[in-house]
C-alpha cells in the first residue's frame, strides 16, 4: 500500500482499467440476482407450490445446480475479479499484466462459461455430481485455463512489487489464492471422475467443496478486506503480528478442514479425525483475524453510522465469526449424529456465502461504484441503507430458521418416525425460508437499481457528510 | 520475516507446499488405503448383476415383462449389455436431474440409520467402501443433503411398481410429497398408456438397482 498512497490521484485513475471493473462487477451483480432467483424457485418447491411443475428444463433439481454453481462462477468469481481490477494495482503500484486483450478476453470468456454451463445443465442434461462443481466436465479444462490467465493477470503486479519491498498483507492472501485456485479446480473436477471412485472420490469431492470456500473464496475476499477496511478508515490495520498469524493460520489449515464434510463416511478415520482437528485449529486463526479487524475499529466505530459500505463489511465479518464458531462445535462427529444431512448446514452455508462474502462484495462494490463514474455518492441513500437492512435482516432470518428446521429434521429422523414427518415438520420452516428470500431479493433489486441510477445520473452526487477520522 | 512477506516465499509455502500436505492427509493417504479394493466397470456390474440373480436384474426382467413395446425399442434383449446400458443412462439422469441434491447415498453407523433406510433381516449394513468402488460412484453419490430419504438401499425398500408410480407423480405413492413429478421419463404407448421411455427405464433400473447387492434373494425373486 505504501507505493500507492504515495502517488497521485492521476496516476492512481490510469492504474486501474475503470471499464473492466464496472464491467465484471456489473455482470457480478446480475448473475447474484439470477442465483438468488434460482434458490427463490427452488425452495418454492420445497413448499409444494412451484409454479413450473412438468416442465423438462425448470426442473427443481436442475435449477438448484444453477444456484449453487452459478453463485461460484457467476456470482463470486466475476465480482471479486471486479475488486481485484480495483484493488490490486492501488495497493502494488503496478498496471495488471494487460488490461486490453488478455482483461476483454477474461471478460468474455468468464460470461461464456457461465452462460454454456447454464444451458447445458438445464437444457442439455450435462451436470456433474460434484457440489459446487456442477459445470459439466468438458467446461472445467476451460475454468482451469481461465484461472491461469487470472493467476497471470493479477500475479504480475503483485510480483513486481515483491521485487521492491515486502508484500502488503492482501498481496500474501492474493498471492496465494492465484495458485490455489487453478489446483483447487483441476483437484475437484478431474480427480474423483477420471482417477479414482468411490470413497476416494469422496475424500477428493470433499477437500475440494471445502477448498473452492476456503482458498478462493475466504482468501481473496480477506485480501480484498484488508485493503478496502483501512482505505475506507484512513488508518493502519491494528496488528501486523496478528495479521501474519491469521493468513500463516488460514494457509496451513484451511486445506486440511474438506473431509469434515464426510464425517460417518466410508471414508478412513483417520482422515475424518485429522479434518475435525485441523477445523477447530483454523477457529483460532478466524479468530486473531477477527481481534485485528475489531480492533482497527476501536475508536472509529462511528464511522459506521452513515458508512454503508463498512457497515455491510463489518457486518460480514460479524457473520463470518458466528458460522467459524458454530463450525467449531458442528464439526464434531456428536454434532453430525444430528445435524448432517439437515438444513442446518444450509443455514450455515447461507449465512457464510450470502452473509459473510455477499455482503463483503456488495459494501465493496458500493464503495467503488460511485468512484468508477466519477460521482461522491450512491444515487440514494434510503435505497442504501434500505438494502442493507433487508439483506441483513433477511439473512439472518434465513439462518435461524434454517438451523431450527435442521433440529428439527435431525431429531425426527433418529427418533424413527415415518419420513413424510419430516417433511411436514419442516414445512413452517420452509415457508419462513422463503419470505426469508424474498426479504433478500428485495435488497438486491433494491441495490441493484441504486447502482443504475448512480451510474446513468447526472453529475451532482456530491458527499454531504464530513470525514470525522 | 521480510522474506515470509515476498511472492515467491507465499506462493511456494502455502500456495504449494501446505496445499500438497493437506491433500496428501486428506484423499491421497485415504485412496492409498483403499487402493487394494477392485475397481468396477459397469459391465462387471452387470455381469455380477445377472450372475448373482440380484434383485436388480429381477427387476429388469419384469420392466421388460410390463412395457415389452418400449423395452424391446430402446433396450432390445434382457441381457448384460442391456442391463450395462440402462444403468449408464439411468445414472447420467440420476446426475443431471439433481436427484442427489435431496437424496442420499450413504447410510451412517450413528443416529439409527440402518434401521430407517434398510428392512432388518433383509438388508441393514452400514455404508462400506466397497460398494462404492465402481464407475457409477466417479464422482461419488453420497450427497449432502436430504429432503428425501436416503436410497443407497432403495431396491430393499420399495418394489418397481411403486418406483413407477412415484417417478410419475410421488404424491400417488407418498401423499403430501414435496418431490416433483418428472413426466418426461415416461411416453404414450400404442394402446394409450402411459409408459416409461428409454430415460424411463433407465433411471428405474438404476434406482432398482441401488442396494441390490444387499438384498438377500428370496424364491420370489427367482424368476425364469
Amino acid at each position: 500500500m505504501a507505493t500507492a498512497t504515495a502517488t497521485g490521484d492521476v496516476q492512481l485513475t490510469n492504474l486501474v482499467n475503470y471499464t473492466l471493473v464496472k464491467l465484471h462487477v456489473g455482470m457480478g451483480l446480475i448473475f447474484f440476482i439470477i442465483v438468488g432467483l434460482m434458490g427463490f424457485l427452488y425452495s418454492l418447491q420445497l413448499d409444494g407450490i412451484y409454479p413450473f411443475p412438468g416442465i423438462e428444463f425448470l426442473s427443481p433439481g436442475r435449477v438448484r445446480m444453477i444456484h449453487t454453481a452459478g453463485a461460484a462462477y457467476g456470482f463470486l468469481v466475476n465480482m471479486f475479479t471486479g475488486l481485484l481490477y480495483w484493488a490490486v494495482p492501488r495497493f502494488t503500484g503496478y498496471k495488471v499484466f494487460d488490461e486490453k486483450y488478455l482483461g476483454t478476453f477474461m471478460f468474455v470468456g468468464l460470461q461464456a462459461a457461465v452462460l454454456i454451463t447454464v444451458v447445458a445443465i438445464l437444457f442439455l442434461g450435462q451436470a456433474d455430481n460434484v457440489e459446487w462443481g456442477e459445470t459439466p466436465w468438458w467446461i472445467d479444462p476451460v475454468i482451469v485455463a481461465w484461472l491461469l490467465l487470472h493467476a497471470i493477470q493479477f500475479g504480475t503486479p503483485i510480483l513486481k512489487a515483491s521485487q521492491k519491498a515486502p508484500l502488503y498483507v492482501s498481496g500474501w492472501y492474493i498471492s496465494a489464492m492465484l495458485v490455489w485456485t487453478p489446483l483447487v479446480v483441476f483437484m475437484g473436477n478431474f480427480i474423483p471422475r477420471f482417477w479414482s471412485a468411490g470413497s476416494g472420490a469422496g475424500a477428493v469431492q470433499s477437500t475440494f467443496i471445502h477448498d473452492l470456500v476456503g482458498l478462493y473464496v475466504t482468501p481473496v475476499a480477506w485480501g480484498l478486506m484488508y485493503y478496502f477496511v483501512p482505505v475506507i478508515m484512513k488508518k493502519p490495520m491494528w496488528s501486523h503480528g496478528l495479521s501474519l498469524l491469521g493468513f500463516w493460520g488460514l494457509a496451513f489449515f484451511y486445506p486440511m478442514n474438506g473431509v469434515h464434510h464426510f464425517l460417518w463416511s466410508p471414508i478412513p478415520m483417520f482422515a475424518q479425525y485429522s479434518a475435525v482437528f485441523a477445523t477447530v485449529a483454523i477457529e483460532f486463526a478466524v479468530t486473531s483475524v477477527l481481534i485485528n479487524f475489531m480492533m482497527t475499529l476501536r475508536g472509529s466505530a462511528e464511522v459506521l453510522k452513515y458508512n454503508v459500505p463498512l457497515r455491510y463489511m463489518y457486518t460480514g465479518a460479524i457473520f463470518y465469526w458466528i458460522t467459524c464458531f458454530q463450525c467449531a462445535f458442528h464439526v464434531t462427529l456428536t454434532f453430525q449424529k444430528v445435524i448432517h444431512f439437515t438444513d442446518w448446514v444450509t443455514g450455515h452455508a447461507h449465512l457464510i456465502m450470502f452473509g459473510t462474502f455477499g455482503m463483503w462484495v456488495l459494501g465493496m462494490a458500493e464503495y467503488v461504484w460511485p468512484r468508477l463514474f466519477g460521482k461522491e455518492t450512491m444515487y440514494s441513500k434510503g435505497m442504501s441503507e434500505g438494502a442493507y437492512w433487508l439483506l441483513t435482516i433477511g439473512v439472518i432470518a434465513m439462518f435461524v430458521d434454517l438451523t431450527a428446521a435442521g433440529l428439527v429434521q435431525g431429531f425426527d429422523w433418529i427418533g424413527l418416525n415415518p419420513w413424510i414427518d419430516s417433511v411436514n415438520f419442516s414445512k413452517p420452516f420452509w415457508y419462513f425460508r422463503s419470505v426469508a428470500g424474498i426479504m433478500m431479493l428485495t435488497g438486491l433489486l433494491m441495490y441493484a437499481m441504486n447502482f443504475y441510477k448512480t451510474a446513468t445520473a447526472g453529475k451532482g452526487l456530491e458527499a454531504q457528510l464530513k470525514q470525522t477520522v | 520475516m521480510g522474506k515470509m512477506e515476498r511472492f515467491p516465499f507465499v506462493v511456494l509455502v502455502a500456495g504449494l507446499g501446505f496445499f500438497l500436505f493437506a491433500d496428501f492427509i486428506s484423499w491421497a493417504l485415504p485412496m492409498f488405503v483403499l487402493k487394494d479394493i477392485p475397481m468396477k466397470k459397469v459391465s462387471d456390474l452387470a455381469a455380477e448383476a445377472k450372475a448373482k440373480n440380484t434383485s436388480a436384474w429381477a427387476d429388469f426382467q419384469r420392466l421388460a415383462q410390463y412395457y415389452p413395446e418400449q423395452f424391446k425399442k430402446y433396450y432390445g434383449e434382457v441381457n448384460e449389455e442391456s442391463f450395462a446400458k440402462a444403468l449408464k443412462i439411468g445414472h447420467r439422469w440420476y446426475v443431471a436431474e439433481g436427484c442427489w441434491n435431496c437424496h442420499s447415498q450413504m447410510i451412517r453407523p450413528v443416529s439409527n440409520e440402518t434401521l430407517r433406510f434398510g428392512i432388518p433381516g433383509v438388508s441393514n449394513t452400514v455404508s462400506y467402501p466397497s460398494e462404492y468402488q465402481n464407475e457409477l460412484q466417479a464422482p461419488v453419490l453420497w450427497g449432502t443433503k436430504r429432503i428425501g430419504p436416503d436410497l443407497i438401499r432403495e431396491a430393499a425398500v420399495h418394489n418397481v411398481d411403486w418406483q413407477v408410480a412415484h417417478l410419475y407423480n410421488p404424491e400417488s405413492t407418498s401423499p403430501g410429497s414435496n418431490m416433483p413429478g418428472y413426466p418426461w421419463y415416461f411416453e404414450k404407448d400404442k394402446n394409450g398408456n402411459i409408459v416409461p421411455n428409454e430415460r424411463g427405464i433407465g433411471l428405474l433400473t438404476y434406482i432398482m438397482w441401488l442396494g441390490s447387492w444387499e438384498v438377500k434373494p428370496t424364491k420370489e425373486w427367482a424368476l425364469k
